[in-house]
């Protein structure tokens, strides 16, 4: 796929009309939020992920391979409500040109603004709410001198940047919208973030339901779920449900991975691994993962 | 409730009433609303932030009437603004938006603006118009925009269905008052450029006499003297503005927006029966509807 590496270096020219107004550059971060940071990251670990660095001041932690972040954020303040059992979506990072212009241009056009509770020292990431409780960050510190650097100090004697494990980069998300919610959610993300929605026919992996918007920069894919149409009396959530994983041979990722203890959805009549996609195993602590084929 | 009761409520469950019509708390209004056999009910932003023991206990009020929430009402002057003012709307819309939410109702009401500060250029007023969509959106609330026949650049329905094409956004669509369409005396064939599914809401109310000439007058009649459906002087338009309505496809919701100083003194019990004895009119003798089949599905409509 194509991935137009310059546009972060543009930084002298004014941000005009342009299909990628905000030179969106793919994901910096994902953040999820847990009341058990250990079980995530066991799963994480069993996915070629390492922890690399701890946040400065809360229960945060950062694990990594190849160019993908994921924190986990185990931190609750006293004032808070509990922590999820089951580690959600708490937050994307998108990596723009200019963090702070993007910050202006979304809130212009009628992003809600996330509060920010910085610490002394800290970075102060600008942030929007997304679907539900997530947020959607801005983050234009990318490569030497990172967000990172900041707010965490890294885990001595480790790997800062652990080499992917089973040719993996990250594909997309997916999120689950309400009933009739997705011309609203095509045009929040599109509006906002330069998002354009692909075919009806064109569909990856193994899960196939729903709408794939893809990011102006075409790294990302964002998928969009309705409820079953039998769940008609029900007003559902909305939520990002999960992150799916780009391979350009599934099956050997699927191998590889589960000789590291990965388990995967193999139903007969319907979900298992295939050349097109594979899906973790949900379980009652861990969210699921979904893998594509992408040849990225 | 009395089977005829039950029976006659299956033709007007798509009648509510605006807790603006009633007089008293919060709690009497929705009681005497549901006494009268109404299912849903318009609520005002005074009605939460007015309650004594405060918005939470407003929002459990609702939430234990049992009626579903037809709409949220009203913002007022949001487009059109320019520097610190449209930053001072877009924080009140933020704070409707967040009790819309809180009510689990899906429509917020915004009129046209009646600010001498605001723009009437219609490309502005799409721009802030398409914000204040956006604003709603996260949420899962729709926008509905309702020319307001006194408002300063656009006072009626095709006005407002301009800009709100102009705007194209998804969440937002029109509300159309009864009153203001007879007020400012608008021809109903306007009414058929609307896609009837951008239509989010309609607004249903009568006046005592024949016209109203000036927007002074107009204004004055909205807020004082409005009577329900078959109460005044124009049921012949208002029938045949619902028969247009339900031609072009319209099935979403009608609430009875009844500002009357009477009925703000007598009791709710009362003043709730006329606006059954309205939606029983307008149910059974102008739209004819027929009772739905027993076990019949009834989907969801779009608003």
């Amino acid at each position: 796929m194509n991935r137009p590496t310059t546009a972060l270096q543009d930084s002298r020219e004014a941000l005009g009309d342009l299909p990628n107004p905000l030179g969106l550059l793919g994901v910096e971060f994902i953040e999820y939020t847990t009341a058990r940071p250990q079980t995530l990251g066991q799963s994480l670990e069993r996915l070629g992920f390492r922890p690399v660095a701890r946040h400065r001041s809360r229960e945060v932690l950062l694990y990594r391979q190849g160019d993908m972040n994921v924190i986990i954020n185990a931190h609750r303040a006293p004032e808070d409500p509990p922590l999820p059992e089951r580690a959600t979506i708490a937050a994307v990072a998108f990596r723009v040109r200019d963090a702070a212009s993007a910050y202006r241009r979304v809130l212009e056009l009628g992003a809600w603004a996330v509060p920010t509770r910085v610490e002394v020292m800290e970075l102060n990431i600008p942030a929007i709410h997304g679907v539900g409780a997530s947020r959607i960050y801005f983050v234009d510190r990318v490569g030497e001198f990172s967000i990172y650097d900041v707010d965490f100090v890294p885990i001595p004697t480790v790997d800062q940047h652990p080499p992917t494990v089973a040719n993996l980069h990250l594909f997309g998300i997916v999120q689950y919208i309400g009933f009739e919610r997705l011309a609203d959610w095509c045009a929040f993300y599109g509006e906002l973030f330069g998002f354009a929605e692909l075919p009806a026919e064109q569909s990856f992996g193994v899960l196939t339901q729903g709408r794939i918007l893809s990011s102006p920069c075409g790294t990302l894919h964002w998928q969009l779920i309705e409820p079953a149409p039998d769940a008609i009396d029900i007003d559902p959530e909305e939520l990002l449900q999960r992150v799916a994983f780009g391979s350009p041979d599934v099956l050997s990722t699927v191998a590889q991975l589960k000789a590291r203890g990965v388990e995967f959805v193999e139903s007969p009549s319907g979900v298992h691994s295939g050349s097109r996609g594979a899906l973790t195993r949900p379980s009652d602590t861990g969210p699921t993962f979904e893998f594509v084929h992408d040849p990225r | 409730m009395n089977l005829l009761r039950s029976v006659s409520s299956s033709h007007f469950a798509d009648f509510g009433m605006d807790t603006i019509t009633l007089a008293g708390p919060l709690e009497a209004k929705l009681a005497a609303m549901k006494a009268a056999g109404f299912s849903q009910v318009m609520l005002a932003a005074r009605d939460i932030v007015g309650h004594p023991q405060g918005i939470d206990a407003a929002v459990a009020a609702v939430k234990a009437s049992g009626l579903r929430v037809t709409g949220f009402q009203v913002l007022r002057d949001f487009e059109g603004l320019s520097g610190h003012l449209h930053g001072y709307k877009v924080d009140i819309a933020k704070q409707m938006v967040g009790m819309a939410r809180a009510l689990g109702a899906k429509v917020l009401l915004a009129c046209s603006s009646t600010s001498q500060h605001a723009s009437g250029d219609p490309e502005v007023i799409a721009r802030d118009l398409r914000k204040l969509a956006m604003l709603a959106l996260p949420h899962g609330i729709k926008v509905a925009y309702e020319a307001l026949s006194w408002g300063r650049h656009l006072n009626e329905v095709h006005q407002a269905w301009d800009v709100v094409q102009r705007a194209d956004f998804p969440n937002l669509g029109m509300g159309i008052d009864s009153y203001h369409i007879l007020a400012t005396d608008t021809a109903l064939e306007r009414l058929d450029e609307i896609d009837p599914s951008k239509i989010y809401l309609v607004q249903l109310a009568d006046f005592m006499w024949q016209e109203t000439r000036t927007a002074q007058e107009r204004m004055e009649t909205a807020r004082h003297f409005r009577v329900f459906p078959g109460e005044g002087v124009h049921s012949q338009a208002l029938a045949e503005l619902l028969r247009r309505l339900d031609a072009m496809g319209y099935r979403g919701d009608y609430s009875f927006e009844v500002f009357n100083d009477d009925y703000q003194q007598l009791p709710l019990p009362y003043v709730a029966e006329r606006g059954r004895a309205s939606a029983l009119w307008l149910a059974e003798s102008v739209l004819k509807r027929s009772v739905p089949l027993p076990g019949q599905m009834r989907l969801r409509s779009a608003a």
